[in-house]
């Protein structure tokens, strides 16, 4: 597996999806820092709350986009280059490849997540908020980290879809309308049970404000984990490879 | 006893019901060059693909040497399937490291010196999608090989190739053939090339392996004949009825003045004699041969009359 990842980040070499995802993940950050700076807050916020928001704009509305692109080039670009039957005739295990794009996609969300948070620490710094301290940084980190691997084990049906059309704008068009949807049930009550955002809702606490009960939204994410990694592995394992 | 590296029993493959490989049972010698041939969306491809396990089987065996297709078999196969596939931002040489690392046999020695072999060397640092497609044929063709592999599968290796780097790729296949053993699997549309490179040649139509035959077989079935240009027809028509010969059956009037002698090609010299003691002037005398391009033609569409 190891080895696999190796060629995995050396496939990402002069990527420019790469650099943009990086791009991508400082955005919410720098918007704040933006608001900040045009007076959009009328006192001077804390870095506990500069960086709430930046995890609250992150993983209802920019992790959904970033996470998309991610996935669809990781998955799709093996079928736009043409080189699944370059790579799986070297040989590799068919299990063995998408098991190692699953893996990929997890470092990509992880990598994503460190630089949002030092984005967010350096951005709420620029713009003059107060209460700097390692504890509220780490518990950021922490919260953020749990929501995105939350919010990365719901991309399984989307890893299908993108396997199916096997092309890279159906996927972001499917990742925008997740985003707009999300934004939408994010804050009614049938949040907890949209798998897209009980990730934040349950990381920042915010689904107590309409249940008690956890329950049901950990195991809609993890019935859409399980349901989406089953198809799309099966799905993988068994259709011929397109030229 | 032969030693067979691809053997195929009634290999099958259907989309719907459609099927597109029909019931094909090939036998490819070791060492041997068995070229494919046919009409787009005869098989070929899918034959192929199906060989690698890059398309499922819908029945039928396949066995890649003597044994059912596992992981250690496809290690022994090297392969190109129609445009070869390699990573776009990446060079060359880094696509190449990264199929040597799947392999687990990374060797950067091992690198420079195919990519020596296929001529790329003085561009091993350029981009993928800088490359023309001849280039991306001799990439493929690198990667196929870099493994030094015991049967080599290639679909249309030599597509955007020009002249000369159809010559060298040609004369590279057959050093592996002859030097190596390696056993391959080609298919083209460049007939004339398949019939200097193959050992044995596979013909395939509407899924179905219609013919199979050694290069000496397919010389034997190749048509011949013999055309006379000669000044009087009607004369010469008669001279050859004389001598037992059937017109439309062993030789055919061809307008204006040409007799095409299709049977009994050993008599040309004697009736060459008789058309001259009977006062015949002979114009030209000229054996013609039909191609591996003609004969599939004829082979493939019966219909279409083809004039060697």
């Amino acid at each position: 597996m190891y080895n696999f990842i190796q060629i995995e980040l050396m496939k990402l070499k002069r990527s420019k999806i790469f650099i943009l995802t990086l791009l991508g993940a400082i955005f919410p950050s720098f918007l704040l820092f933006l608001s900040a700076k045009f007076g959009e807050f009328t006192e001077t916020i804390s870095l506990q709350t500069f960086l709430s928001l930046v995890n609250m704009y992150m993983s209802l509305i920019f992790a959904i986009l970033l996470f998309t692109i991610i996935m669809s080039y990781l998955f799709g670009r093996e079928y736009n280059e043409h080189t699944l039957k370059t790579i799986l005739t070297a040989p590799t295990s068919r299990g063995m490849f998408i098991l190692t794009k699953y893996a990929m996609f997890l470092l990509w969300i992880l990598l994503i997540t460190v630089i949002t948070c030092i984005s967010g620490v350096m951005f709420g710094y620029l713009a003059g908020t107060t209460g700097f301290g390692m504890n509220v940084v780490l518990d950021s980190f922490r919260e953020l980290l749990f929501t995105n691997i939350l919010l990365y084990l719901t991309f399984t049906p989307l890893v299908f879809i993108t396997l199916i059309i096997s092309n890279l704008v159906p996927a972001m068009i499917g990742g925008a309308v997740l985003t707009f949807t999300n934004m939408i049930v994010a804050s009614s009550k049938y949040g907890i049970y949209f798998p897209w955002s009980c990730p934040y809702l349950i990381s920042s606490g915010e689904i107590l404000e309409y249940t008690t009960n956890y329950t049901a939204s950990y195991v809609i994410i993890i019935v859409t984990f399980l349901a989406g990694l089953i198809i799309s592995y099966a799905y993988f394992r068994r259709n011929d490879i397109p030229l | 006893m032969t030693e067979y590296v691809i053997e195929t029993k009634n290999l099958t493959k259907k989309y719907k019901d459609k099927k597109v490989v029909n019931n094909i049972s090939m036998k490819v010698e070791k060492g041997k060059i068995y070229g494919l041939i046919g009409k787009n969306g005869a098989g070929k491809t899918t034959t192929m693909r199906m060989l690698l396990n890059l398309a499922s089987k819908t029945s039928g065996e396949i066995l890649l040497f003597s044994d059912k297709p596992n992981k250690g078999t496809y290690r022994r196969i090297g392969s190109i399937i129609e445009t070869p596939g390699f990573y776009e931002n990446l060079t060359a040489e880094e696509n190449l490291k990264i199929l040597s690392l799947i392999r687990e046999d990374y060797s950067k020695e091992n690198i420079d010196n195919i990519l020596k072999t296929v001529s790329l060397d003085d561009a091993k640092d350029k981009k993928f999608k800088d490359y023309s497609l001849g280039m991306k044929q001799r990439l493929g063709l690198a990667s196929a090989i870099i493994h030094k592999p015991d049967l080599l599968i290639l679909d249309e290796p030599i597509n955007g190739l020009d002249p000369i780097g159809i010559k060298e790729i040609r004369q590279l296949l057959k050093k592996l053939s002859k030097e190596k053993g390696t056993t391959i699997l080609i298919s083209s549309h460049i007939l004339s090339e398949m019939e200097n490179l193959a050992d044995v040649i596979g013909v395939m139509d509407n899924g179905q392996l219609i013919t199979e035959l050694t290069k000496e077989e397919l010389y034997n079935q190749l048509n011949k004949s013999v055309d006379f240009e000669v000044s009087n027809l009607n004369k010469s028509t008669l001279i050859l009825e004389k001598i037992g010969l059937t017109n439309g059956i062993d030789f055919k009037i061809k307008q204006p003045n040409t007799i095409h002698l299709y049977s009994n090609l050993d008599l040309r010299d004697k009736i060459n004699e008789l058309f001259v003691k009977n006062g015949i002037k002979v114009q030209k005398i000229k054996l013609c041969e039909e191609n591996l391009e003609e004969y599939f033609t004829r082979t493939i569409n019966p219909k279409i009359e083809v004039t060697a």
